[in-house]
C-alpha cells in the first residue's frame, strides 16, 4: 500500500466513522434513504467491476469463476437493495439479518480454510465473520425497534471504518524476489 | 535465485568455462549486483537511474500501479528477473490485454535468452554477469511473469512438496503463512508467501510472490496449479532445473569467450562438469535455506583461491570518486551501461510484438544498445 493509498484509506475510514455516528445520533428517514442509495451505488459498481473483470481477464484464470459468482451475487444484492426503499422496515431488517448471517458464515468458513493452508492468517477473517454473525443476531434481538436497521447498519459501518484505519497502518507482507 | 547461485555458483560456472579467478569474481559480482542495483542505491552513488535492475521492497510498496507505473515495474522485472519465454505465444479466445500479459510469462530456452547472451558477447565482464543472472532466473522463475497480474501469477491451495522415496514419490501439502520476518520452515513445509490480493495489478501479484521463495530453493520439488494454465498442474523439479541452469551458463560463457561459435537453446555443457557432477548435484539437492557455504567451498577447491564474500559497496568509492568523463570505465560504470543496454533490448523486443506493457525503449537505451564498444 502506498502512502497515498494509506492516507486515502484513513480519510475514508474517518469519513465513514463520522457518518455512522451521525446516523446513530440522528436516525431519521433521510439518513435511511442515504444508506440505501450508498449501498446500491457501491454494490452496483463493485458487482459490475467483478463481472467485467471476469469476462475480460479472469475467465482464463484457475478459480476465476469465483470472481464471476462474486460479481453476480454483489450485483444481485445491489439491485435488491435499490428496490427496497418503499417496503416496510421489517423486510429490510430481515434482509439485513440474511446478509449478515450469510456473509458471517461464509467468512468463518473461509477462515477455517485459511487455517488449513495458510498459517497464522485466519484470525482476522474469523473475527470478521463473527462480527457479521453478531450483527445478524442483534438485528433479531432489536427487530421491534423502529430504527434498528439504521442502527445495525451504523454499527457495521463503525466496525468497517475502524478496520480500514487499522489496516492502513498494518505492514503488508511482501516477498522480495531475488 | 539467491546469492548462493547468483554469486557463488556463477563464480564456479565462470571458472569452469575458462575464466580466471579474478574474471570469475567480476562476473559473479555483477550477476549478484543485479539483485541489489535499485534506484535507491543508484541515487546514493549518483548513478543513472535508468540502470536500475531491481526494486527494493519499499520502492515497490510506493510504486504506482497506473499504466505508466506498471510499465516501469515491468521493464525492470521482465528484463532482469522474469525474461519472457515466448513473446509470440498464442492463447485462444482472449483479449489482447490478457494475451500481452500471458506472453510475458518467464521460461528458459526462449529467443530472448539467445539475444541476451549474444548481446553480452564482446562486452565487458559486467555484461556477462548480467546475462548470467538473467539466464539463471529463466529457470528458477519459470511460469511466472515480471508484471503484476492476478490472472497470471496467482496460485491456490493446490501446492504439494514432492519427496522422492525410492521409486515412488511422497507428497506433503505446503502450508503458507504471511510472515516475511520468519524464516521458511523446511522441516514442516511451511513457507512465507504474499497475501492474496483480488486486484489484478496489485504489487502482491508480481512474479512468484504468491509461491513464496519456493522457486529460489534449488533442492525443492513441488507441484501446483498456475493461474494461467487452464487447470493443468505443473511439476517443478528445481534440482533438475538448477543443474540445467548451471550447465547452460557454462555453455553460454564458453560462447561469449569465443570457445563455441554459436549459442543455441536446449544445449547444456554436461561434459564440462563431468568429474564434479555428483558434488554439484549434492549441493543442489541439500535441503537448506542458503547454499552459499557449499558453493563457496566448491569454488575455492576449483580455483585454489579464496572467494571473498559479496560486499555490496565494493566498487562504490571507485565510481563516486571518478571524474564524470571517466565513470563509464569504472566497474559500476560498465555495469550500468550493460544493464541499460540489456533493458533497452528487452523493452524493444517486447514492444516489437505490439505489446505495450513494458512501454517503449527511450532513445538513450537504444543509443547505448547500438553503440559498438559498450564494454
Amino acid at each position: 500500500m502506498t502512502i497515498f493509498q494509506r492516507v486515502r484509506s484513513i480519510l475514508f475510514g474517518i469519513a465513514t466513522f463520522i457518518a455512522a455516528i451521525l446516523f446513530i445520533i440522528f436516525p431519521d428517514d433521510g439518513a435511511y434513504g442515504w444508506v440505501i442509495m450508498t449501498l446500491f451505488l457501491g454494490l452496483t459498481i463493485r458487482g459490475l467491476k467483478c463481472i467485467i473483470f471476469y469476462f475480460t481477464m479472469a475467465r482464463h484464470m484457475v478459480g476465476g469463476k469465483m470472481i464471476l459468482v462474486q460479481g453476480v451475487i454483489i450485483l444481485d444484492f445491489a439491485l435488491f437493495t435499490g428496490s427496497i426503499s418503499d417496503v416496510p422496515k421489517i423486510y429490510i431488517l430481515l434482509y439485513l439479518i440474511g446478509i449478515h448471517a450469510f456473509s458471517g458464515v461464509i467468512e468463518v468458513l473461509r477462515a477455517m480454510e485459511s487455517k488449513r493452508t495458510v498459517a497464522g492468517h485466519w484470525k482476522l477473517k474469523f473475527s470478521h465473520g463473527l462480527v457479521d454473525f453478531l450483527l445478524a443476531i442483534l438485528c433479531m434481538v432489536f427487530i421491534r425497534h423502529q430504527n434498528t436497521s439504521l442502527l445495525i447498519y451504523s454499527l457495521g459501518l463503525l466496525y468497517s471504518s475502524v478496520m480500514r484505519i487499522i489496516n492502513a497502518f498494518r505492514k503488508t507482507t511482501f516477498i522480495l524476489i531475488e | 535465485m539467491q546469492e548462493d547461485f547468483h554469486y557463488y555458483a556463477t563464480y564456479c560456472a565462470a571458472f569452469i568455462a575458462g575464466y580466471s579467478h579474478k574474471e570469475s569474481l567480476d562476473i559473479a559480482y555483477s550477476a549478484q549486483f543485479v539483485d541489489v542495483c535499485s534506484r535507491t542505491l543508484l541515487t546514493k552513488i549518483r548513478g543513472p537511474l535508468d540502470a536500475a535492475t531491481t526494486q527494493l521492497k519499499l520502492e515497490l510498496m510506493e510504486a504506482r500501479t497506473d499504466p505508466a507505473g506498471l510499465q516501469d515495474i515491468t521493464r525492470i522485472w521482465s528484463s532482469f528477473h522474469f525474461l519472457p519465454r515466448d513473446l509470440l505465444a498464442e492463447k485462444k479466445h482472449c483479449i489482447k490485454h490478457y494475451r500481452d500479459k500471458f506472453r510475458l510469462i518467464c521460461g528458459p530456452n526462449g529467443d530472448l535468452v539467445v539475444k541476451t547472451v549474444e548481446l553480452a558477447k564482446g562486452k565487458a565482464l559486467q555484461s556477462v554477469g548480467i546475462a548470467m543472472h538473467v539466464l539463471a532466473d529463466t529457470w528458477a522463475h519459470a511460469n511466472f511473469a515480471g508484471t503484476p497480474s492476478l490472472v497470471i501469477n496467482n496460485t491456490n491451495y493446490v501446492f504439494y512438496e514432492l519427496f522422492p522415496d525410492g521409486e515412488s514419490i511422497k507428497e506433503k501439502q505446503i502450508k503458507f503463512r504471511h510472515k516475511a520476518s520468519m524464516p521458511d520452515d523446511l522441516e514442516n513445509s511451511i513457507y512465507t508467501n504474499s497475501l492474496y490480493q483480488s486486484s489484478e495489478n496489485s504489487i502482491m501479484n508480481l512474479g512468484h510472490g504468491r509461491a513464496g521463495h519456493l522457486p529460489d530453493y534449488s533442492f525443492v520439488r513441488y507441484r501446483y496449479l498456475p493461474a494461467w494454465g487452464g487447470y493443468e498442474e505443473i511439476i517443478k523439479d528445481n534440482p533438475s532445473d538448477y543443474l540445467k541452469a548451471f550447465t547452460q551458463m557454462i555453455y553460454a560463457m564458453k560462447y561469449i569467450r569465443g570457445d563455441n561459435d554459436s549459442f543455441h537453446t536446449n544445449v547444456y555443457d554436461i561434459e564440462a562438469i563431468g568429474q564434479w557432477q555428483d558434488r554439484i548435484k549434492a549441493i543442489i539437492e541439500k535441503r537448506q535455506l542458503l547454499a552459499s557455504d557449499d558453493w563457496k567451498s566448491f569454488g575455492e577447491e576449483l580455483s585454489g583461491e579464496t572467494i571473498e564474500d559479496f560486499r555490496i559497496d565494493k566498487y562504490f568509492d571507485e565510481y563516486i570518486k571518478s571524474p564524470r568523463n571517466e565513470k563509464n570505465e569504472t566497474f559500476i560504470g560498465k555495469f550500468t551501461r550493460g544493464a541499460i543496454a540489456h533493458k533497452g533490448m528487452v523493452i524493444e523486443e517486447i514492444y516489437r510484438t505490439k505489446n505495450k506493457l513494458a512501454g517503449v525503449a527511450r532513445e538513450s537505451f537504444l543509443a547505448m544498445l547500438f553503440k559498438k564498444d559498450a564494454g
